[in-house]
């Protein structure tokens, strides 16, 4: 078992995926408290324009994703608060002519590019040094902020209003808390891909809801179990040799539906 | 009761588009009041108290405690007529109390009794029934040690016997700890009975004053029509 971690690119995979999983696996409690799985899945989908003007520009994708998520996420909030259409149709709106732009800038670049088919359906395998450098290094800052805000993000997510008259400065928490949620998306690109991201913030929260009485039972459990995820999901991997994000993703689907037999098993002996 | 001023209303007009939802209001009330909003459906009773929360654009001026609404957030407790949340939602009445900062423990313990929280403090808010759940609200409010209470058809949605000991439970309020509280009502008897200061909205300000005096049926006929008829219990 312990010879997947002698290789160099499975201890940097593992660490990602530890980090990543965690940070997800909080945030998603949010994204489902707040119904914001489209946000997080147009982020992933319109970060594909930053990823190609990074392969274009030959500088490291993951940081001119990164920036491209805040852009869209500013721009998300802007037009949510100025106009008045729906969220999901300016998200739909933005992540098509995200990926839109990606694949002009691509059509720019002939021949095949291994980092973009990292990106669009990730491999965990792929990461690079300096894409752990800044995986864990904005993690770390993003698990900071959520430790000292959790209270805070919480009621806004509950009720902005009820959020407002508690002290809570609504406007700009809730600019940084789509700029921090846009960017763990993105960080979680390498593992999971633009196709596959939203599942590691969906599937742990969504499973752990089934058998939390408590909020922080519920960030406990989404943690835990997005852990045991990920990491089995990279151990069947490396063992069946297949893709790990599909591989994560379909280890989390199996867990979900566990948990959900389980709880229905027991309410008929109940 | 003292005689300071802890609101005061000049001009106040809401407009959505060029509809007009309230009408140059000019009123005040003083520390200690128990002052109840009286209108019928669409007469602005909500609008009016989102617009002293700041919760929506508005003309005119709103002080509170002589000073702008900023300054005086801290010292209002709200509860809203509505709290929509997911009500599969995991989350404990304990631990949506702990989201608001209570400096004086001794203070949350004696809301959390006199309110009557402690019943259900581990129970998930979506469990809760009509009366709970109005009562977890007016506990939140109150654990700002706010000066001033707003609270908008608290009693919607809660039995006659709930309904009575909510308005028990604001006098007690309101004489211990000296609360200035302001509500929204359809009860027009309950709050004749337990109100200090009546004031009736029709888009304008209709009546201003103690409910005796206040509430005639003449007012009433200009609020609720022709067919409304009123019969005060005076005991």
């Amino acid at each position: 078992m312990l010879d997947i971690l002698q290789y160099p690119f499975m201890q940097r995979a593992i660490i990602a995926g530890v980090v990543l999983a965690g940070l997800l696996a909080w945030l998603g409690v949010f994204v489902i408290m707040r119904k914001m799985s489209f946000f997080s899945d147009g982020i992933a989908h319109a970060s594909l324009a930053g990823i190609a003007v990074g392969v274009l520009a030959s500088f490291h994708p993951l940081t001119t994703a990164v920036l491209f998520s805040i852009v869209f996420s500013l721009a998300i909030y802007f037009l949510e608060k100025k106009t008045n259409l729906s969220s999901d149709a300016i998200i739909g709106m933005l992540f098509t002519s995200g990926m839109a732009l990606g694949v002009v800038l691509i059509s720019f670049k002939s021949g095949y590019q291994p980092d973009l088919v990292s990106f669009l359906f990730g491999n965990i395998l792929a990461i690079k040094p300096l894409d752990l450098v800044v995986i864990t290094v904005l993690s770390a800052l993003i698990v900071v902020f959520l430790f000292y805000n959790h209270k805070n993000i919480t009621l806004m997510a509950l009720d902005a209003d009820t959020a407002y008259l508690d002290g809570v400065r609504v406007n700009p928490l809730q600019i940084t808390f789509y700029i921090i949620l846009a960017v763990s998306v993105v960080l979680g690109l390498k593992i999971l891909g633009i196709v596959l991201v939203s599942a590691l913030l969906i599937i742990p929260a969504s499973t752990a809801k089934l058998v939390s009485r408590s909020f922080k039972g519920l960030i406990l459990k989404s943690i835990i179990i997005s852990e045991i995820v990920v990491l089995v999901g990279i151990a069947l991997s490396y063992y069946l040799d297949s893709p790990t994000g599909p591989m994560i993703v379909l280890v989390g689907t199996a867990v979900f539906f566990a948990v959900f037999s389980y709880k229905q098993l027991l309410s008929v002996v109940k | 009761m003292g005689n300071d001023k802890i609101l005061e209303i000049e001009n106040l007009t809401v407009k959505y588009n060029d509809h007009v939802i309230l009408n140059s209001l000019n009123f005040y009330v003083k520390s200690g009041e128990i002052v109840a909003i009286i209108g019928p459906n669409g007469s602005g009773k909500t609008t009016l108290l989102k617009a002293i929360l700041g919760l929506i654009p508005h003309q005119g001026c709103v002080k509170i405690l002589g000073g702008p609404l900023k300054s005086a957030l801290k010292y209002i407790g709200y509860v809203p007529q509505r709290f929509d949340f997911d009500k599969t939602f995991p989350l404990m009445v304990k631990e949506f109390l702990s989201f608001i900062k209570v400096a004086n423990r001794q203070w949350r313990e004696e809301v959390l009794r006199e309110v009557g929280i402690n019943a259900f403090l581990d129970k998930r808010i979506g469990e809760l029934s009509g009366g709970q759940l109005q009562r977890l609200l007016i506990a939140k409010a109150l654990l700002k040690e706010p000066k001033l209470l707003l609270l908008d058809e608290a009693t919607s949605g809660v039995d006659m016997a709930a309904e009575m000991t909510f308005y028990e439970l604001i006098q007690h309020l309101n004489e211990t700890h000296n609360l200035t509280i302001m509500l929204i009502s359809h009860e027009v008897n309950m709050v004749y009975k337990f109100a200090t200061q009546i004031l009736c909205l029709n888009k304008d300000l209709v009546c201003n004053g103690r409910p005796r005096e206040a509430i005639t049926q003449e007012v009433l006929e200009r609020l609720y029509g022709k067919s409304i008829l009123f019969q005060p219990h005076e005991h």
